[in-house]
């Protein structure tokens, strides 16, 4: 097992966006491990308290030097909201690094695609990124305020980045994909591999078009989790027919994920609320 | 005068060196843990729920988070029995701890036929029989909210294996005491409870349950004091040991099981938000016999 749990200490916490918030914790013990498209599941409470009973699931969003950890979420519910009022000098129990992490293919350039919060794990993978091996990143959101923090963390890295918003008010105006079928004659006839975290009907589109290109998918999924470690299965997703990691039929986002192939994934029974 | 209490249960058929069990369900086949929790500390492991051929389980959304509460509807998902021997318990069974496999059906004759594999299979110290999952069908609750069917089971069960046998009881009944009773005189060595209440929860904004499933089964410290006070009841009820599960999170939590009479306990979803919490737990009581100068875990009980 390469996972740990110890206690880190918070050194940054603030507001990036609307309901957007990024927090800096120290963990070098996890930091060490830590691969683009892991996550982490964060511990609320106080010591002693028991609610918010379960820990949540946090993707890596970049890493610092001395062990630092920053990960970028949105106040969703009850245990986000009540993240959001740490204040740095605190801590926070940590569990992780957990799940696969994307699997980086040195020898095609990459396409990323979020959308969202979901570029939250684009970034690490951005920068982590090989120096020689060619990257474009296309980031999508309602509005600017939803991507304007993630597009600039984007803009340090050596990636292209593309713009695209529903209503228009950054960049391109319409859905990622539109971008996506314009990047590829980037390529120029070069099969990129996808790389892409964002909303279910997003990554659906992303899927299917990846699909139309005949190229390579690989999608960070998220659900709702228990513990991150394989012990609940209560994170399952539909798996496609026929894909042996789904051995039941549905995949678990802790365990064989976060992040699949698209085609491990049955799309028409993906819930997309 | 310092003390070094003596954990390990003797009773009956149920030999444990230790009360701390990780509980069916919150622990996978236990290999998921190894290397991260000494899990040659604990007493033992309750795997997940194994039936004949392999399951997949109810369709997501699986969870709902509730106040100090977990909702579930998994729906037993599990590799089948074949590939937990073929696959699993290999490494398992190699562990200094003891190896309870919790069972499953959808009639006697699948309980039965598990049992009667598992009886023929090196490595496992005992069954737990699951007559009380709220999450499908069959296969669960209908065995263990009626005596008839639980004293049923049971006896097909005691049939095929000489393995010591654990029955796990729903909460979902009125009176667990007759449950209790009906499995005891079925001829269980011992038996667990609670299992998940049943519950449920409702998404105001999208007008339907959360649960894909609709009801799913309650856990974690919200259900505690139901727990307790079955586990209570079914003591004074029975003369086989009990086994106490039910939102145990700390030493103190367990201790109170252990007052109330149980033989041991299971922690269950504490595992899924603490891994190591069981062995944490396992030092609380430890202490808590030095402290109090109880030498021998037969000595708890009030």
């Amino acid at each position: 097992m390469k996972y740990l749990d110890v206690r880190g200490l918070v050194v940054a916490h603030g507001q990036v966006g609307p309901g957007t918030h990024i927090l800096g914790i120290r963990a070098p013990e996890i930091r060490k491990g830590a691969k683009p498209g892991q996550f982490c599941m964060i511990d609320l409470k106080p010591p002693g308290a028991i609610d918010p009973l379960l820990r949540r699931p946090l993707s890596i969003h970049r890493v610092g030097p001395k062990g630092l950890l920053i990960f970028m979420y949105k106040v969703v519910g009850r245990g986000t909201a009540l993240l959001s009022q740490l204040s740095p000098g605190g801590s926070l129990r940590i569990l992780g690094p957990l799940g696969n992490g994307f699997r980086i293919d040195q020898s095609r350039p990459g396409l990323l695609i979020g959308g969202g919060i979901g570029t939250a794990p684009l970034v690490f993978l951005s920068e982590a990124w090989p120096k020689d091996v060619e990257q474009v990143a296309i980031i999508g959101g309602r509005t600017r305020a939803d991507i304007e923090y993630a597009a600039r963390c984007l803009e340090d890295t050596p990636s292209r980045v593309h713009l695209a918003t529903d209503d228009g008010s950054l960049g391109h105006k319409g859905p990622v994909t539109d971008l996506m079928s314009r990047a590829m004659e980037m390529f120029e006839g070069r099969s990129p591999v996808v790389y892409s975290c964002g909303p279910g009907p997003m990554l659906k589109a992303v899927a299917r078009m990846a699909a139309d290109f005949n190229l390579e998918c690989q999608v960070s999924l998220e659900a709702r989790m228990a513990c991150g470690m394989g012990l609940c299965l209560g994170c399952a997703v539909p798996g496609s027919r026929g894909d042996d990691s789904a051995d039941s039929g549905y995949l678990h986002v802790c365990r064989e994920g976060p992040v699949f192939r698209a085609d491990q994934v049955s799309w028409e029974d993906y819930p997309c609320p | 005068m310092s003390i070094n209490p003596d954990l390990a249960v003797k009773t009956g058929p149920l030999n444990l060196k230790n009360p701390v069990l990780l509980a069916s369900g919150t622990c996978g086949y236990g290999i998921e843990l190894q290397g991260f929790v000494d899990l040659e500390k604990l007493g033992g492991i309750v795997v997940k729920g194994l039936s004949l051929e392999p399951r997949s389980g109810n369709p997501p959304p699986r969870l709902m988070e509730t106040p100090c509460g977990l909702l579930n509807s998994i729906g037993l998902e599990n590799v089948g029995v074949d590939r937990f021997i073929s696959d699993k318990l290999p490494a398992l069974s190699a562990l200094d701890t003891a190896v309870i496999v919790n069972i499953l059906g959808d009639s006697v004759r699948d309980y039965q036929e598990l049992a009667g594999i598992l009886d023929q299979v090196r490595g496992i110290d005992a069954i737990e029989v699951n007559i009380s999952c709220p999450n499908v069908r069959a296969g669960g609750a209908a065995f263990g909210s009626d005596p008839d069917m639980a004293s049923e089971v049971t006896a097909a069960v005691r049939k095929a294996t000489s393995l010591p046998l654990i029955v796990k009881l729903s909460p979902n009944v009125t009176d667990i005491t007759l449950i209790a009773r009906a499995v005891e005189h079925a001829g269980a060595d011992a038996i667990s409870l609670i299992n998940t209440l049943l519950g449920m929860s409702i998404d105001i904004k999208a007008r339907r349950p959360v649960l894909a499933n609709t009801f799913g089964g309650l856990s974690g410290p919200a259900i505690k004091p139901v727990a307790l006070r079955m586990v209570w009841q079914a003591v004074r009820a029975v003369n086989i040991p009990v086994i106490g599960i039910g939102g145990i999170q700390n030493a103190s939590d367990a201790l109170e099981f252990l007052l109330a009479g149980a033989a041991a306990v299971q922690v269950g979803t504490a595992t899924l938000v603490d891994p190591l919490v069981s062995v944490q737990i396992l030092e609380g009581i430890r202490m808590y016999m030095k402290e109090t100068g109880i030498s021998d875990i037969s000595g708890l009980p009030i």
